[in-house]
């Protein structure tokens, strides 16, 4: 993904067993743009902090609501953990599995499945978002190795 | 001022209680500390409690026990490091003369009894982006700040591996423990793969049971005549929440706060410590803990374990109950750990189990994932 061209979104609502997300409040912009393909986080404009998840409150000045920006979608692996016992319903006919929290270039990190080989992970790997659409209300961000 | 004195430890009965509710447990476990203490119910002038699987525990309790006009009603919940916490509130309350006998209590069926109600979980804006990843929690949240300590200081899996050995050292030395034969670091490395870098026995177990403290004012224990183990410090400290995203640092814990500050109270240094109680909820649990409250230098961790340092006979016991990774884990294993540090301070033990000498002792709860912190430093006055 480069520039502000969406990411890839994949219809998986037929095979999706797992959670889904409920949007609501202030995550209900964010879900709303993950079926456009784009991945928001918050940037305040009184004093610059980035912040996902949404917030009604900026964390750095207390500032209501600040506004979205689009991430372009590309980040590097903090850390991350391959999975083999399942963490949810659904997941058992997936592992192992990777799960990393994806530390974004303008900032924020967000913890994300990541759709690649578990074994070839490592801390700072590359990665880019790509979406899959488990509900009529979103799409979940999912990293794939850039 | 006027130190608080633990005048009473107690557990329930530990492993599987299918007949008992989490109120039950903590329940027994409050009568059995009032007996070790030599009080009785109606001394009891308040109640501490967090994990009871209730909205308002501490009312809870305090009516199941019947208690008369309690003064202290004490509910704060940050998780596992909760109990550690609650001294420092009833040692504020003790000071300014509100209570002179007050029960710090703990009870849960993790292990029998039904699911845990995720109702709170799913109203947290920040489930909607954690729980569809599949992560599985928490080991794999836990997991994943040790993959990241690995990646920065070079820890192993081995060394990893050597904090479920130690500790398992010290369970076989504990009726009570719910594994008791030995193991070595290739037992650790070829348990079951849960959450890399975590296997199986780099996990706490699930188990029933609860554990009650009691706290009695300087002036009180005077007439009790108990043994006098003081505490000389406390601090609590959280870094984020649940989502071990947030989480600023994954290889420094709040320990590295509140370790310096109840330090400091106590007027002591790491190197006073005779006996260190720290959570093991997973095996890197203790040993970022051991680093943060400074027992070595950061990142060096993995090296300070290797070679049997926390195992019986090594520079610095702990976790000498077997820790919960050998003795019990009922969900919040934070009052465990001040129940053992009492026991070492009064000398309970005979033979390698007992801290020869022990004087000085740290307790250091963590609650939620890494997210909470909460240092008691205990002393046994002369
Ligand atoms: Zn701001």
């Amino acid at each position: 993904m480069s520039g502000s061209e969406p990411a890839p979104v994949e219809d998986r609502r037929d095979s999706w067993e797992g959670p889904v997300p409920i949007p609501s409040g202030a995550n209900e912009t964010f879900w709303e743009a993950t079926l456009e393909g784009e991945l928001l986080y918050q940037r305040c404009e009184e004093c610059g902090t980035s912040q996902l998840y949404p917030r009604a409150v900026c964390t750095g000045c207390g500032t209501t609501d600040p506004p979205f920006e689009t991430s372009e979608g590309v980040g590097t692996v903090y850390s991350y953990t391959v999975c083999h016992v399942p963490g949810e319903p659904g997941f058992s006919d997936r592992t192992p599995y990777a799960v990393a929290a994806v530390a974004l270039e303008e900032g924020p990190r967000l913890l994300a499945l990541l759709d690649c080989d578990p074994e070839a992970v490592e801390v700072g790997m590359p990665l880019e978002v790509t979406f899959w659409q488990v509900s009529e209300e979103a799409a979940i961000p999912v990293f794939v190795p850039r | 001022m006027a130190e608080p004195i633990v005048a009473g430890v107690a557990e329930s009965d530990l492993g599987e209680t299918p007949d008992r509710n989490w109120l039950d447990n903590a329940g027994i476990a409050t009568v059995r500390a009032l007996e070790d203490a030599g009080l009785a119910l109606e001394d009891v002038d308040g109640v501490a409690v967090a994990g009871g699987n209730d909205y308002m525990p501490a009312l809870v309790l305090s009516e199941y026990l019947d208690l008369e006009e309690p003064s202290v009603l004490e509910g704060t919940e940050i998780g596992g490091s909760s109990f550690e916490s609650f001294c420092g509130h009833i040692g504020d309350a003790m000071a300014r003369g509100r209570a002179d006998v007050v029960v710090i209590a703990y009870g849960s069926t993790r292990k029998t009894g039904p699911g845990r109600d995720q109702s709170l979980e799913i109203t947290h804006p920040v489930d909607g982006f954690v729980r569809p990843t599949g992560l599985f929690r928490p080991p794999g949240a836990y997991a994943m700040a040790a993959q990241r300590h690995m990646h920065e200081y070079g820890t192993t899996e081995e060394q990893l591996a050597e904090i479920a050995v130690s500790t398992r050292e010290w369970a076989s030395m504990n009726p009570k423990a719910a594994h008791q034969d030995s193991i070595s670091v290739d037992d650790v490395l070829e348990s079951r793969q849960i959450a890399e870098p975590f296997n199986l026995l780099d996990c706490c177990l699930v188990s029933d049971g609860g554990g009650a403290v009691v706290l009695a004012s300087e002036e009180k224990a005077r007439e009790l005549g108990v043994p006098e183990i003081a505490v000389s410090g406390v601090a609590s400290t959280s870094t984020h929440r649940q989502d071990i995203s947030e989480m600023p640092d994954m290889t420094t814990t709040g320990a590295a706060v509140t370790g310096p500050k109840a330090f400091e109270q106590a007027g002591i240094t790491p190197d006073d410590v005779d006996v260190a109680q720290l959570y093991d909820s997973f095996t890197y649990t203790a040993l970022v803990t051991l680093e943060d409250l400074g027992f070595c230098e950061k990142g060096e961790g993995g090296s300070f374990v290797e070679g049997g340092t926390t195992a019986p006979g090594g520079e610095l016991p702990m976790n000498t109950q077997g820790g919960g990774l050998s003795y019990c884990h009922p969900g919040h294993f934070g009052v465990f750990v001040l129940i053992e540090a009492v026991r070492q301070l009064r000398g309970d033990y005979t033979g390698d189990r007992q801290v020869d000498g022990a004087e000085v002792a740290v307790a250091h709860g963590t609650g939620g994932i890494l997210s909470s912190s909460s240092t008691v430093v205990l002393r046994r006055e002369a």
